[in-house]
């Protein structure tokens, strides 16, 4: 403590001597040309001490305390509470401290120009952010989730892939009201993806559609929104824990939330090595755009189901998941600088995102009890397990584990609501490949 | 291809991704469950007559070979083995590296050695 305390006093004189010092060398020249005498040396020391002062005042004003405005304390305080969240309440904490630790750095206020801050070109977290640009880091993070995920439930019941499609009705109601909101189309669909519930895909398609750069035909450019909508999109992921619980009990009776369901059958490894190949196939060529994303999710598969290359996909699923999760996670956070991100703009995503997030948990649980109309005895699903349909994998599938347990301490749905959870990965992806094809 | 030349209403262009966009959706992943429904088992069937020659009908080829055997059983089995597995530790010696050595002679016991080699 000591040591750090005489390191800070010499740091600090050194810098308010500098001033004088460089003052002095200027005036040496005058020197030479003017002759000495000691009035002038009494007015030179005057000098150095005004110039001293100016130093202290310019030091100031490069300081964050002169050049902070509110937006840069609102959000820094936002930034703070993304850390409480995930220590309080461990919500997403992976995902919410980086995030907020990255709002944290993104807001002190510096003096343009000397390529400090994240849109500044040259700068380290523009180079940084330049994964989230150009949509580098979400396939990535792609490959790690493809070889955490076991595809076996879904093998086991295929037909709870379609729950995963019904949650995307979601993306595309928000796409329609973000075009009602007056934004323009390519805008719209990287808007409406956050009903997705996908962090890495609503980065990848904001980083195609709405970065600021793509000319649109009318010979406007369009905004820049990744920041928002990552941010959105990832703060409503981590309060899928609050948004769902409430439209579960609203929408689903209390005699169909204590459905069991049969344990899905035993699934052979030959399945699930043909699995990642045969939708990777399939899957892209129905939407080739998705190709980043579900590419690398069933190349992430395939590692873990081949039982030959169980070290990649050890790497994939630890090491190369955490470092660009956290690369992601603190320049996504660093990306919110508030002269750029508190805008209206910014408040219609996070009120679109939240109603897409609703819209996309009521598509997948009113699908789920349409099929149960279908469905006869044994093989009825229980409703709840289409509000996993939103991809926010696995947190959803959580929420309806937790959610069926309370109706019946006795039925589990984790493993059944892992199916539509990790099929609305698939799906979200699909639907980011179409509004790319069709935007893009 | 043709390209539909400038439509000036935002909303209607709108109303064709919504639908056209949904029902991609809804079809990519019918056709991955109906797939995986109906042409795994062709696969599985054809990689056995491949593989073993033997002649047999679809139907009697069955992806869900085992009923009783669930996820649940295997649940339940795993489990167990991890167990067992974990407690095994309980069991062992504590020491791992020191082990007591004895030597019939040794430079430390030695009086020749001492006075020998002085330090």
């Amino acid at each position: 403590m000591k040591k750090v305390l005489l390191i800070f006093s010499v740091l600090s004189l050194l810098i308010f001597i500098r001033p004088a010092l460089g003052l002095n060398s200027n005036n040496n020249n005058d020197n030479i040309t003017s002759s000495v005498s000691v009035d002038q040396v009494n007015q030179e020391e005057e000098i150095s001490y005004n110039g001293a002062f100016e130093g202290i005042k310019q030091f100031y004003n490069y300081t964050g305390f002169a050049n902070a405005t509110l937006g840069n304390i609102i959000m820094i305080f936002i930034g703070i509470i993304f850390i409480y969240l995930g220590i309080k309440f461990d919500y997403e904490p992976l995902l919410l401290i980086p995030i907020g630790a990255g709002v944290i750095i993104g807001n002190i206020p510096f003096v343009a120009g000397n390529q400090t801050g994240i849109y500044e070109t040259g700068s380290v977290l523009n180079y940084l952010y330049f994964g989230v640009v150009k949509g580098i880091y979400p396939p990535l993070i792609f490959l790690g989730i493809g070889a955490m995920t076991d595809f076996s439930s879904l093998i086991a019941n295929p037909k709870l892939m379609l729950l995963g499609a019904a949650a995307q009705i979601g993306v595309f109601a928000t796409f329609l009201g973000a075009l009602y909101l007056g934004f323009n189309l390519p805008e719209a669909g990287a808007i409406g993806i956050i009903g997705g519930a996908d962090g890495p895909t609503a980065i990848f398609l904001s980083s195609k559609l709405a970065n600021g750069v793509n000319i649109l035909a009318d010979g406007t450019t369009v905004k820049n929104l990744i920041g928002p909508i990552a941010i959105a999109a990832y703060s409503y992921m981590a309060l899928v824990p609050v948004i769902q619980p409430p439209l579960m009990r609203f929408l689903i009776s209390k005699e169909d939330r204590k459905i069991k369901m049969k344990p899905p059958r035993a699934v052979s490894q030959k399945e699930k090595m043909i699995f990642p190949i045969v939708a990777l196939i399939l899957t892209t060529f129905i939407s080739p755009s998705s190709l980043p994303l579900l590419g690398m999710l069933f190349f992430g598969n395939l590692l873990k189901e081949s039982g030959r290359t169980e070290r990649l996909a050890d790497t994939a699923r630890t090491k190369l998941i955490d470092i660009v999760t956290i690369l992601l996670g603190v320049t996504v956070g660093a990306s919110t600088q508030a002269d750029i991100f508190i805008t209206k703009d910014s408040m219609l995503i996070f009120a679109l995102g939240a109603i897409s997030f609703v819209i996309a948990t009521c598509g997948g649980l009113l699908f789920a009890k349409l099929m149960n109309l279908f469905l006869k005895g044994d093989n009825k699903i229980n409703p709840l397990i289409g509000a996993a349909g939103v991809s926010a994998v696995p947190d959803s599938a959580r929420v309806v584990h937790t959610e069926g347990l309370k109706s019946d301490p006795s039925n589990y749905l984790l493993m059944h609501a892992m199916a539509p959870n990790v099929s609305g990965v698939i799906g979200s992806a699909i639907a980011a490949g179409i509004i790319l094809s069709f935007l893009g | 291809m043709t390209h539909i030349p400038l439509i000036t209403d935002q909303i209607s262009e709108g109303y064709v991704i919504l639908i056209s966009g949904l029902l991609i959706v809804f079809g990519a992943l019918l056709t991955l469950s109906l797939f995986f429904k109906f042409g795994l088992p062709i696969i599985l069937y054809i990689y056995k007559v491949i593989t073993k020659r033997k002649d047999k009908k679809i139907s009697e080829i069955k992806v869900d070979a085992d009923e009783e055997f669930t996820g649940e059983i295997a649940g339940a089995i795993s489990a167990a083995i991890h167990l067992y597995l974990n407690e095994q530790h309980d069991h062992e010696s504590a020491i791992l590296t020191i082990k007591q050595v004895k030597k019939p002679y040794s430079p430390w016991s030695s009086k020749i050695y001492g006075t020998q080699h002085r330090l």
